[in-house]
């Protein structure tokens, strides 16, 4: 727990699940399941750079899953596309 | 039969005829390989990411084809020599996503708003 919350401050500014702290309240430090499997939630595709650029740093690395609370399988799936959107020069 | 994505950036400097004689030129490879075109997709002229052989910008066309796996493989050794093309990426996908347009120009001003909330 102590890592998480060390981890969310460190990258502060940059992003938008960096704004986790410790002065925010508790349902948004305990926020345990993953926003892509829920239901209605986006696929995961290389075209759609909107949603990729959110699980990337400001210098274009993959984010890793304990930020950013994606389940290992999409993860998965996301760390492909990115990698796939970076080979056309997308991202 | 499987089906495929199929995405080619040309360079910034080709004109729009040329743009319709690579989709000509591309689609015919297909269809000379028993494939079949479900869709092309002209995303336009976006920034690249990054620079690639002094381009800036590029013009994406997106197939998504029907085909086995030897149309692939003569699409890009038809690719790799051609001079007009920076970068050609091919998929195998389970299902097409044809519903979803995410280079469209509503998507791309949505996005900048996007961007300068966050």
């Amino acid at each position: 727990m102590l890592k998480k919350k060390r981890a969310g401050s460190k990258n502060g500014k940059q992003s938008t699940f960096a704004k986790l702290s410790i002065f925010q309240p508790n349902k948004y430090k305990f926020k345990k399941s993953c926003p892509l499997s829920l239901k209605g939630a986006p696929e995961v595709d290389y075209k759609n750079i909107r949603l990729l650029k959110k699980y990337m740093s400001e210098n274009g690395k993959i984010l890793p899953s304990r930020i950013t609370n994606v389940c290992q399988k999409k993860q998965r799936e996301l760390s492909l596309s990115i990698k796939q959107a970076r080979n056309l020069a997308l991202i | 039969m499987n089906l495929y994505e199929h995405t080619i950036v040309a360079r910034q400097d080709t004109s729009p005829s040329q743009i319709t004689q690579l989709t000509e030129k591309y689609s015919k490879i297909v269809e000379k390989n028993d494939g079949e075109i479900v869709q092309i997709e002209n995303w336009g002229l976006i920034n690249l990411a990054y620079e690639i052989k002094k381009n800036r910008k590029g013009t994406y066309i997106h197939f998504k084809i029907k085909g086995n796996g030897q149309l692939v493989k003569d699409l890009e050794s038809n690719e790799i020599i051609d001079k007009n093309l920076l970068r050609y990426m091919t998929i195998r996908v389970k299902k097409f996503d044809l519903k979803n347009n995410y280079f469209t120009k509503s998507e791309e001003f949505e996005k900048k708003e996007n961007d300068r909330r966050y």
